[in-house]
């Protein structure tokens, strides 16, 4: 046995608990759970069926645990793991899986399949056998933890130039982009890129919030190696500053993956309860518009609008109806797509699909079901509350011509308030003094 | 006779010393405690996994593959039936009449319900792609078994063999992939446990 092989068996009899022992064991392999596949929709094929994807580990399980694989294995197909297999069960957990947990809700035995993904992801990682991209992207977030002081005064120059912006397009000389600020309530936590930033801040400032800028981007690539030593790294650096901060609360970016991580799995990751609690930026925009803490116009965007649910903050994170309630207040025609919710279709972008160009001809097939959704409501404005989501949405638009624009929730918020002149980047439309005013780029 | 009863009660003892075998296997793997926050209400969950959230509407996969389902269903239903019948087997004289022919019934439709599982495991594309063969001799098997229970219900000539393929399945259970029947209880915990403390079924349920 090689020394790989040996790791990821090592690495797979780590994670045998009960839930993985379970989903390893419960199988009934009825083939039910097919369409469910965003993978088997776009290209119905066996290889595609979650069931069968689950069986390329369980092969290699039985050939370890099961009493009757091991004098009979070709009665259950059990295969000692050898290098070749590892390599494709590597291929599978990475580029035909965007545990999107569809499976699982249409499992009638609840066979939670992304979490054998995940062991695999892991088994992968931990023998070296994972997407190389996924692994620099994971450590250069560690390392950025390590040294902040690196780079923290070039962030703050940057900071400063966008509190301009901020003070340009709110008309509010007061308005500020704070960061490190002690004892603030929200420490709210971006992804890389002004985007994120410049448009939570003029609703932080519309809503009188106290509020502070983290230095670390929210993006946790740990999560999708499925390693949680290194995952438990780049969270870190969000947790110390929070601690650090003495925040009541972390607010996360419009961000799938984060948002899942940081409100499901930290706490696990750090063994224990915190003292401030974790919630996404459309909650709190939702708190913002219900307490009218900030004033939208429900007419300002008269455009067919239609919703993504992301399926790490839907059906892995329960945030289905407060997206929908900030819409239904910035939007007069609001179109779910069908099915929608805990059901909805994932883009195929998820799992660190995104960032992996060497599977992107993959992805895109994979988003054909995603592509009909949208074509079929009508609607040619698109929102999604995630970043990766919204990236595929893109390159989905562009592979299956759909003449659609995306966009993040945020954004929508902002164009629904009324501000002197638009964000950059979003001069197409904005209200002024109450009055609706068209701003073409 | 009684030889054949014994065998069919050892078989019993011994599945479900299997059965427990593997319970106490899988308990004795570590269940990662949730330290995250409740949304939602994790019992309500796991109440949802096991009632209405198997209902064949309740999920996209059984509203399109209906028929299916409710097969599938109805084979369970067969199989249940008859592990009961051939336990209470030796009280049979008993039952009314139109006990037992409603038992033969429900044997009768399980083991038309299971042969149909059967071909389509080998007929149907998909199906035949996924199965391992200890697929198809679990559902040849079980449905052996409620067909033989079935004819034993009518005809006393069955009663050995009867008791002779009981034997077999309940020996098998804890082996091949019949054990199912013991991880779906856990599978669907897990499920009720997961969704439920998300407040993503059943829908709308939140703690304040």
């Amino acid at each position: 046995m090689t020394e790989t092989i040996e790791l990821a068996l090592k690495t797979l009899e780590a994670q045998l608990n009960q839930p993985l022992e379970t989903a390893l064991e419960a199988c009934a392999r009825c083939g039910i759970c097919a369409e469910a596949c965003h993978y088997y929709r776009a290209e119905p094929k066996v290889e595609h069926i979650p069931a069968y994807r689950a069986e390329q580990l369980r092969s290699v399980y039985r050939h370890e645990h099961d009493l009757l694989s091991r004098l009979f294995p070709i009665w259950t197909r059990a295969r000692k793991l050898d290098e070749p297999m590892l390599a494709n069960l590597a291929e599978i957990a990475f580029s035909q899986c965007t545990l999107c947990r569809r499976c699982t809700v249409n499992c009638p035995l609840g066979v939670d399949t992304p979490l054998m993904m995940r062991a695999i992801r892991a088994m992968a990682t931990a023998s070296g056998t994972a997407p190389e991209i996924l692994v620099m992207l994971a450590d250069a977030a560690i390392e950025k933890g390590k040294d902040p002081s690196f780079y923290k005064d070039m962030f703050l120059e940057q900071i400063k130039e966008m509190e301009e912006q901020l003070r340009d397009v709110t008309g509010d000389p007061n308005a500020t982009i704070p960061v490190g600020k002690q004892g603030a309530k929200i420490l709210y936590v971006p992804l890389a890129g002004a985007h994120t930033i410049l448009p939570p801040a003029v609703i932080f400032n519309a809503a009188k919030e106290d509020w502070t800028l983290s230095i670390f981007e929210a993006s946790n690539y740990g999560v999708f190696l499925a390693d949680v030593n290194r995952a438990r790294q780049v969270a870190k650096r969000i947790v110390d500053e929070a601690n650090r901060l003495d925040v009541k609360e972390i607010v996360i970016a419009e961000c799938g993956h984060a948002y899942a991580s940081y409100r499901w799995d930290v706490p696990n990751w750090f063994a224990g309860q915190f003292d401030f609690k974790v919630r996404s930026l459309i909650e709190v925009m939702a708190d913002y518009i219900a307490e009218g803490k900030i004033k939208v116009d429900p007419t300002a965007i008269p455009e067919a609008v239609t919703y993504h649910d992301s399926c790490n903050l839907a059906r892995n994170g329960g945030l289905i109806e407060e997206p929908r309630f900030v819409l239904k207040n910035v939007v007069s025609d609001f179109r779910e797509m069908s099915p929608n919710k805990a059901e909805a279709i994932c883009c195929g972008g998820g799992g660190g699909l995104v960032a992996l160009a060497e599977y992107a001809e993959r992805r895109l097939t994979a988003g054909k079901p995603k592509a009909d959704q949208i074509k079929n409501t009508g609607a040619h404005l698109v929102v999604a509350a995630c970043e990766n989501c919204r990236l595929q949405i893109g390159d989905l638009n562009e592979q299956y011509k759909l003449n659609i624009r995306t966009t993040a929730l945020t954004d929508l918020v902002v164009r629904a308030m009324r501000l002197p002149k638009p964000l950059p980047g979003n001069e197409t439309e904005h209200l002024f003094e109450g009055e609706k005013v068209a701003v073409e780029k | 006779m009684l030889i054949a009863q014994l065998l069919a009660l050892a078989g019993l003892i011994a599945g479900l010393f299997g059965i427990y075998l593997r319970y106490a296997e899988t308990k004795r793997r570590v269940l990662p405690a949730d330290r995250s926050p409740i949304k939602g209400n994790v019992s309500h969950g796991i109440a949802y996994a096991f009632t209405t959230g198997m209902l064949p509407w309740a999920k996209e996969s059984t509203r399109i593959h209906m028929i299916a389902y409710l097969r599938g269903i109805g084979f369970h239903i067969g199989i249940f039936t008859a592990i009961g019948a051939v336990i209470i087997s030796p009280f049979w004289e008993y039952l009314p009449p139109v006990l037992s022919w409603i038992l033969f019934g429900v044997l009768t439709l399980g083991a038309f319900l299971g042969t149909a599982g059967g071909v389509m495991r080998i007929v149907e594309h998909n199906l035949r792609g996924l199965s391992l063969p200890d697929d198809h001799f679990a559902v040849w098997l079980t449905t052996l078994f409620i067909t033989v229970t079935g004819l034993a219900v009518v005809n006393e000539a069955f009663l050995i063999p009867m008791y002779v393929v009981a034997a077999m399945t309940f020996v098998y259970v804890p082996l091949g992939k019949i054990r199912h029947c013991l991880y779906f209880f856990f599978s669907r915990t897990f499920f009720g446990k997961f969704f439920g403390r998300r407040a993503v079924f059943p829908h709308g349920v939140e703690t304040p």
